[in-house]
């Protein structure tokens, strides 16, 4: 295992994006953050080819899509692409409580878990198992 | 003889056409033939050519040849008249020579001589009677042919007295069934233009009624169980009690409507005794006859009109026809009223069930909302807690290794009494004060930097402080409409002037096609005043991926004189169609990342409204959207 696990945390709604980009720091996770879905697909090729690729992302549904439009598929569409680049890549989905059917349908696509956002401690948790497990 | 030469005229009456044209052809070479088929004709004839002989058959009907000869003799006396009969009987020729004809020829006709015969009779050839009993004998016959011609002719009169007044009865009936099919067609006109079913059959049974002038007019519609007809509205004496008591009569039943609903037909009381009606309708004692008309509509009956006379026998079967007429289209429009209800309680039920879908969707969006907004503050409190705790194990745990007068100090002392207060806190909070301690302990400086700041803590205290900030904004969006209002005459051109140049926008983004002279309007201005700058915030949104922006406010008198309409207009991206019926549910927003409440328009709509006016939009993809607000001018 590597010394820092590398962590893609992708949100539209800024201030979520920090807290949780906090949470995630303080818990000795290296975070890089972004607040669409091509900024973040970006980074991830971005990092794909360099010396330190992302171990994880963790990225919400409900965020304006690659055409800027407001769309509450636009993290599936992302987790698509991702998986499409590296179809072994760990992704944890975000969503809100009312939305669980929807994350629910991002795992069937692949993503290895999903997290309804509130509680950060619990989030830490997931991603340590995940890279554990792993 | 030659054409030039004249022909005698020669006319023959016989009733048999094979005679005439035996005559005919025996006499057409030499005479000029003409013929008549009965006595007054060939009198008429004789009359007209002024033959030169007359030749009659004396088996005439009606009008016999003796009589012909006796009348033509008084016409024209100069004229030879000639019996010619098969008639074997005794003394014809002395009977015919008594009636005025100058001789007689025996039937069948011999074709040798008969030609010879006429030409004789033109020559000037007479018979003669010698017998004057014969004379008087024919006279005695006149007298009683003519006393049988005017018994017959009395007989006529009289026949023809009862033909003119069978003619006046049939006129009357005529006339009788012509104003029934007028009334018929008024309450026809009248009934299918009713749509609500109750209006419908209250006003049909007073049209009925006004129009036949009936004692009693009845609609009683076949209830949801098929058993009962149920009086629906009645006209004449007792009708309104009756309907409230909710009056019903067994379908099937003795009674006439029941019976006419189960056989499906018309039906008539006419010989029903005075006490088997008043049992029937204790409340209309007065019935003499009655009448039950089912109502049909396709191949199923809905109930039947009821009417009743104070006269015996007052319905005739052909009035019934006529008045079935009227209750089939009574039929279908009663069928089309009950469609129309059934139709209105459908669309009632859709209003309602769209209405909760909106309240859900827009509860469902302001949970999402709140949720989204208040999820970065439990983290945000965790790690200040957190930090809060490491700061004073931190200020502990140097405490211990300082020297005592150091103790002593008031700051050492608080600080002291602050980390020990920390395990007081320890149970409600969980902190795992040793865990805490160990890894600041263990970790090295710059990851304790990494780990551990002021800026951190002020940080987290400022997403708690903007994560509820937001969620108290929708406040002013909640409230908003509701505040209460300072009416007043706006012009909305200097409105729109001042409310765009406070909200700092570049003059080169905006662009004003103001009418100056629109009518004023009434509205509280700083309401009125935040509707214009949540839309052109709006419009300032959609344009924020835009380079070269173009705000249009536009002002002016609506197509309708009586609205002035204000148009925000933007070049940005556009609403998709899929999104444009939802930007008016509250809490919907496509710019939450921005700090859309999604409350704007649906307060904005509100404020409107309360104006008696309305907001439209129309919107292009790629080119842009136009918000139109019209509000309704002052009345003078």
């Amino acid at each position: 295992m590597k010394e820092e696990i590398k962590v893609l945390l992708v949100d539209d709604e800024k201030l979520v994006l920090r807290s949780m980009e906090k949470s995630l720091l303080r818990a000795g996770f290296d975070v890089e953050s972004a607040g669409n879905v091509t900024d973040a697909l970006a980074l991830f090729q971005e990092k794909m080819s360099g010396a330190s690729p992302f171990d994880i992302a963790i990225l919400d549904l409900n965020m304006p899509n690659f055409e800027g439009r407001e769309d509450s598929n636009a993290g599936l569409k992302l987790l698509s692409k991702l998986l499409e680049l590296q179809p072994d890549f760990a992704v944890i989905v975000l969503t809100a409580f009312d939305e669980v059917e929807r994350a629910k349908e991002a795992v069937k696509r692949g993503a290895r878990a999903y997290f309804v956002k509130g509680r950060e401690a619990d989030l830490i948790a997931l991603v340590d198992n995940i890279i554990n497990a792993a | 003889m030659t054409q030039s030469e004249i022909k005698p005229k020669v006319l023959y009456i016989d009733d048999a056409p094979a005679s005439r044209r035996l005559v005919q052809r025996l006499l057409f070479n030499h005479y000029e033939f003409f013929e008549a088929p009965d006595g007054l004709t060939g009198i008429d004839k004789a009359v007209e050519v002024q033959p030169d002989l007359i030749l009659v058959d004396l088996n005439l009907p009606q009008f016999t040849g003796y009589e012909v000869a006796a009348r033509v003799k008084s016409l024209l006396p100069n004229v030879p008249v000639v019996a010619l009969t098969a008639d074997m009987a005794e003394h014809v020729r002395e009977h015919a020579l008594a009636s005025g004809c100058d001789g007689y020829i025996a039937k069948p006709i011999d074709a040798d001589t008969f030609a010879e015969q006429i030409a004789h009779f033109l020559g000037g050839q007479r018979e003669t009677l010698t017998d004057d009993s014969f004379r008087s004998a024919y006279q005695q016959t006149l007298v009683a042919r003519m006393e049988e011609k005017v018994r017959e002719l009395t007989r006529a009169l009289k026949s023809n007295a009862e033909l003119n007044e069978q003619r006046a009865q049939l006129l009357k009936e005529v006339q009788r069934h012509a104003r029934l099919l007028e009334a018929v067609a008024r309450v026809s006109h009248t009934v299918t233009s009713i749509l609500n079913l109750d209006t419908l059959v209250k006003t049909t049974v007073q049209v009925i009624g006004e129009e036949f002038g009936f004692y009693y007019v009845g609609i009683f519609l076949v209830d949801a169980t098929g058993d009962w007809a149920v009086l629906r509205a009645g006209h004449g004496e007792a009708a309104a009690e009756m309907v409230n008591a909710g009056y019903k009569l067994k379908i099937g039943g003795l009674s006439i409507v029941g019976m006419s609903i189960a056989e499906r037909k018309p039906l008539i009381t006419l010989d029903a005794s005075e006490a088997q009606l008043h049992l029937e309708h204790p409340h209309q004692p007065s019935t003499r006859s009655e009448m039950a008309l089912p109502l049909i509509v396709g191949d199923k009956v809905i109930g039947a009109v009821l009417v009743q006379s104070r006269e015996d026998a007052a319905f005739a079967e052909e009035d019934m026809t006529t008045l079935q007429t009227m209750a089939d289209q009574l039929a279908v429009a009663i069928d089309n009223a009950r469609l129309l209800k059934d139709l209105e309680s459908t669309h009632a039920e859709l209003v309602r069930t769209k209405t909760f879908e909106a309240i859900a969707t827009a509860t469902g969006e302001a949970i999402h909302w709140v949720g989204n907004k208040a999820a970065p503050i439990p983290g945000s409190v965790y790690r200040v807690r957190e930090d809060v705790t490491r700061y004073l194990l931190m200020a502990r745990a140097l405490l211990a290794e300082a020297p005592a007068e150091l103790h002593e100090h008031k700051f050492a002392q608080m600080l002291t009494l602050a980390a020990e207060s920390l395990a007081e806190h320890d149970d409600r909070y969980n902190l795992d004060l040793l865990g805490i301690r160990e890894e600041l302990t263990r970790q090295p400086l710059k990851r304790l930097q990494r780990m551990l700041s002021v800026d951190s803590i002020f940080e987290d205290l400022d997403i708690v402080e903007k994560s509820a900030r937001s969620i108290l904004n929708i406040k002013e969006d909640l409230i908003g409409p509701a505040r209460q209002k300072r009416l007043e005459r706006v012009f909305l051109p200097d409105l729109l002037r001042e409310t765009v140049r406070s909200m700092g926008i570049p003059q080169d983004v905006v662009r004003f096609l103001l009418v100056e002279d629109v009518k004023p309007v009434i509205a509280d201005p700083d309401q009125l005043a935040h509707v214009f700058i949540n839309l052109i915030k709006n419009a300032m949104e959609a344009m924020y991926k835009v380079e070269d922006k173009k705000l249009f406010v536009w002002v002016r008198t609506a197509d309708d004189p009586q609205f002035i309409v204000t148009d925000i207009t933007d070049n940005g991206e556009g609403i998709p169609p899929d999104v444009i019926d939802k930007i008016w549910v509250a809490f919907y927003t496509s710019k939450a990342d921005r700090g859309g409440t999604g409350l704007g328009l649906p307060a904005c709509v509100k404020i409107i409204n309360q104006l008696g006016g309305k907001i439209r939009v129309e919107s292009v993809i790629g080119e842009g959207t136009t918000f139109s607000v019209y509000l309704p001018v002052i009345k003078d």
